[in-house]
C-alpha cells in the first residue's frame, strides 16, 4: 500500500527501513489511522520519522505524494546562491521548494504570486539591494534580507517576520540538520581514545581476586575479601581550535567535533582553547578570540602538563609571515616569538599532538607553504570521520 | 481510576496534545517503545506517569544515570552476599535464584500484570547502552545464566522512552521505536495546563505571567529558554506572594525562578531598563 509514498520519502533522503514500513502497514491493518488523512500524517510520521530534524523532508514527502501538488515554482540552485547571504545573517542554507499557502492575505497575494513566477522566469544574474529583481537587502517584494512588507521570501531567514508567505512555511524547518556529519559517528571515533588507570580517586567497586585470596588465606581461611577500584580513562585531552576568518566555512563541522568531544564524557580532563589563524603568546578562551578574554600560552605550559593528549584543528593556511616574522600576529601580541617557534614548543612540551586539517591538500602541496611547514612538524590529518580515527590511533600509540 | 482503559486519554494532571494521545496509543496498539523526545521541562517523563495512572496500570520507572549498564536493568547476581552466606552456612546457599535480584526491567517483565515501564533519559547513559537492550525490548525476554531460567514477560509492559537529544541513538534501536516530539505548547494548551495545576489562578494574574514568559522565551539573547515547569513554578510563586500584577513586565518578581543563568538575568536587565 502506497509504495509510491515509500519510494518518495526515500527520494527526499529520509532513511526508511522495511522494518518500519511494515509497522505502519501493521498500524494500518489494525485501523489506527481511523480512515483518516490527517490520523494517517500522524501515524505514518510517528513510526517512520525518528527525529525532529527529519520532519520537514517528511512534511515534503507527505505533500508530494497525498497532495499531488508538483513543484511548479522549483527555484534554480542559481538563484538560491545568489540569495544564500549565509554569512551576513547567520544562517544556513536551505534547500527550497515551496507550496503556495492560501492564507493571511494581506496585500493582493495574486499579484504578488504572478509577478512572482514572471520574476522566476525572466531573472538571469544576481541582485542585492535594488528593488524589482528577486534579490537580498532590497525592497524587492521577493528575497530576503530585505524590508518590504508582505512579499514572498526567498531562502535565507526571517530577519522582521514581514513575508506574508516564507514559502511553504513548514513548521519544523528550523531543524534540519541535513549539513552536518553524523555526530555518534565523530564520538565512536573519540572513544578509541581510552587509557585506563587505576590511579584515580573514585570509590572501589571491583573485587579484587588475587587480594582476595591473599587475606583469606592469611586469615585462617576465614573469607576476607577486598575490593579495588575500576579501572577508569585517564586520557586528559586539549583542544586547540583556529577561528580565524578562514575557518568561517567549518563552523558547523568544528561545531559538531567539539560537542562530540563533550558529549564524551569518558576523558579525566578536556579543555578547550581557541586561536586565530596560528599560536602565539596568548590562547583566547572563546571563539570570538576577543582580546583581553584569554590565558597565556606560557600558563597552559606549566598548568597542562605533559600528558595532555593535544588536538590542534585549523586549516594552516597562513601567511608566511604569519608563521615565520616575529611580528606576525596581526591581532595580540607575538611575545617576542615567531609562530613557528611556539608550534615549537607546543611540540617540546606535549608528547602527544596531532592536527587536524578540515581542507588539507590531498598529497604533496609544495604551494601550500604553510600547511606543508607544519605538516612537517606534526601529524596531519583530514577532518574527516576516517581522519580521526587514524588521528586518534596516533594519539594513542604514536605509530 | 480501576476501571480498565485500552486508550490514553488527558488525565486531571496531565494535559496531552492530540498528536501525543495518538502516539502513546500507536505505541500501545502495535506494542512498540515509544521514544519521546523535547525540550527540558515539557513533561516527558510525567507522561508516563499519567499514562499509567489513565490506564490504571503500575508504574515501574528505570532511572538512567552515566554509569547505568544495560544488565543492571535486567539482573544483578549478588555473589558476594553468597559468598558471605556460604561461609557462616546460612540456609539456601545452594540456592542460586535467592541471590538473582531482578532490575528494573527484568520487574516490569516478571510482573503478574501488564505495567507501564519508563526508561527515563537513556540519552544519559553509554554510547552503546541503547544497543545492549535491543534484544530485551524487541523479544521482550532475557536468559539468566546462573539459574538457567529465561524471564520472559508475561504481558508486554508499555514501554515510553525518554530522551533529552544529549546523545545521538544508534540507527538500529531507533527503528524499534515509534517517536514523538513534544513541541513546545502553544499559550492555548499552556494555559490549559497552567489550570490543571491551579485550577483557581487568577485570570489576570496568568495571562500577564503567560505575556512576560512567553516575552522572555522570544529574547534570541536567553541562553537557557524557561520551560513549562518553571512557569508552573513561577505562578505559584506569584500566588503565594500576593504580587499585583500591574508590575509584572516591569518589575519581573521571583524571575530566578523563571530565568536559571547570570547571564539571561543580565540581559533581562538590560530589556527592562
Amino acid at each position: 500500500m502506497f509504495s509510491k509514498f515509500f519510494y518518495t520519502l526515500k527520494a527526499k533522503g529520509l532513511h526508511v527501513t522495511l522494518t518500519e514500513w511494515l509497522t505502519l502497514q501493521e498500524a494500518l491493518s489494525q485501523g489506527l489511522c481511523n480512515s483518516s488523512l490527517t490520523d494517517f500524517y500522524y501515524v505514518a510520521r510517528m513510526i517512520l520519522v525518528k527525529s525532529e530534524t527529519e520532519f520537514d523532508k517528511f512534511d515534503m514527502a507527505f505533500d508530494e505524494v497525498f497532495k499531488g501538488i508538483q513543484s511548479e515554482n522549483e527555484i534554480s540552485k542559481n538563484m538560491l546562491r545568489w540569495l544564500d547571504k549565509s554569512d551576513m545573517i547567520d544562517e544556513q542554507h536551505e534547500e527550497m521548494r515551496h507550496v503556495m499557502n492560501e492564507e493571511q492575505v494581506q496585500i493582493d497575494k495574486e499579484d504578488v504570486e504572478q509577478k512572482f513566477k514572471d520574476r522566476l522566469r525572466d531573472q538571469d544574474s544576481e541582485h542585492n539591494g535594488g528593488s524589482f529583481w528577486i534579490g537580498t537587502m532590497g525592497k524587492t517584494s521577493f528575497g530576503n534580507t530585505g524590508g518590504n512588507m508582505g512579499g514572498i521570501r526567498v531562502g535565507g531567514s526571517t530577519g522582521y517576520q514581514s513575508a506574508f508567505q516564507v514559502i511553504g512555511a513548514r513548521k519544523y524547518r528550523d531543524f534540519r540538520d541535513d549539513r552536518i556529519l553524523d555526530n555518534r559517528q565523530f564520538q565512536v571515533a573519540l572513544r578509541k581514545l581510552r587509557q585506563f588507570s587505576t590511579k584515580l580517586d573514585i570509590p572501589k567497586t571491583e573485587l579484587d581476586i588475587d587480594g582476595t585470596i591473599d587475606k583469606t588465606c592469611n586469615n585462617g581461611g576465614c573469607l576476607q575479601i577486598v575490593m579495588e577500584r575500576p579501572r577508569k580513562n585517564a586520557v586528559k585531552l586539549l583542544l586547540l581550535m583556529d577561528s580565524g576568518g578562514t575557518m568561517i566555512p567549518y563552523s558547523s563541522l568544528l561545531n559538531e567535533l567539539f560537542q562530540s568531544v563533550h558529549k564524551s564524557n569518558h576523558y579525566k580532563d578536556v579543555k578547550t582553547y581557541y586561536f586565530h589563524n596560528c599560536i602565539y603568546s596568548k590562547l583566547y578562551k572563546t571563539p570570538e578570540c576577543e582580546n583581553g578574554d584569554w590565558i597565556d600560552t606560557e600558563w597552559m605550559f606549566r598548568n597542562l602538563d605533559s600528558d595532555y593528549k593535544v588536538i590542534i584543528v585549523g586549516d594552516a593556511a597562513m601567511a608566511p609571515e604569519e608563521l615565520y616574522s616575529t611580528t606576525g600576529n596581526y591581532r595580540g601580541p607575538n611575545g617576542g616569538l615567531s609562530g613557528m617557534e611556539w608550534l615549537q614548543l607546543m611540540k617540546r612540551h606535549y608528547k602527544r599532538i596531532v592536527w587536524l586539517n578540515p581542507k588539507m591538500a590531498p598529497g604533496h602541496a609544495p604551494w601550500r607553504e604553510a600547511e606543508t611547514a607544519i605538516k612537517g612538524m606534526f601529524p596531519m590529518y583530514k577532518l574527516t570521520v576516517n581522519g580521526l580515527n587514524q588521528a586518534m590511533v596516533k594519539l594513542m600509540t604514536n605509530k | 481510576m480501576n476501571d480498565k482503559k485500552t486508550t490514553f486519554t488527558s488525565t486531571s494532571q496531565y494535559v496531552a496534545s492530540k498528536e501525543l494521545l495518538a502516539s502513546v496509543n500507536v505505541a500501545v496498539a502495535l506494542q512498540k517503545p515509544l521514544l519521546i523526545k523535547g525540550e527540558p521541562g515539557t513533561g516527558k517523563t510525567m507522561l508516563a506517569q499519567a499514562v499509567a495512572e489513565s490506564l490504571g496500570k503500575k508504574l515501574v520507572i528505570w532511572n538512567i544515570k552515566s554509569t547505568t549498564k544495560a544488565q543492571e536493568g535486567l539482573y544483578v547476581y549478588d555473589t558476594i552476599q553468597r559468598l558471605y552466606d556460604g561461609q557462616f552456612g546460612e540456609e539456601g546457599v545452594d540456592d542460586i535464584a535467592r541471590y538473582i535480584k531482578l532490575g528494573k526491567l527484568g520487574e516490569a517483565f516478571d510482573s503478574d500484570e501488564q505495567v507501564v515501564l519508563l526508561i527515563d533519559e537513556i540519552d544519559k547513559a553509554d554510547l552503546e547502552f541503547p544497543n545492549d537492550l535491543l534484544w530485551e525490548l524487541d523479544q521482550m525476554e532475557f536468559y539468566i545464566h546462573e539459574t538457567k531460567r529465561t524471564v520472559k514477560a508475561k504481558h508486554r509492559p508499555i514501554v515510553i522512552i525518554t530522551s533529552n537529544a544529549e546523545k545521538e541513538l544508534p540507527d538500529a534501536f531507533l527503528r524499534r521505536c515509534i517517536f514523538h516530539y513534544i513541541d513546545f505548547p502553544n499559550a492555548e494548551l499552556m494555559e490549559e495546563i497552567v489550570k490543571t495545576h491551579y485550577p483557581d489562578v487568577e485570570e489576570k494574574l496568568l495571562k500577564d505571567a503567560m505575556d512576560v514568559f512567553y516575552w522572555i522565551r522570544s529574547i534570541k539573547d536567553i541562553r537557557k529558554k524557561p520551560s513549562t515547569s518553571e512557569l508552573i513554578d513561577w505562578i505559584n510563586a506569584l500566588q503565594i506572594g500576593g504580587i499585583p500584577t500591574d508590575r509584572l513586565r516591569e518589575e519581573l518578581p521571583f524571575i530566578g525562578v523563571v530565568v536559571k543563568k547570570d547571564e539571561d538575568l543580565e540581559t533581562l536587565k538590560h530589556r527592562t531598563d
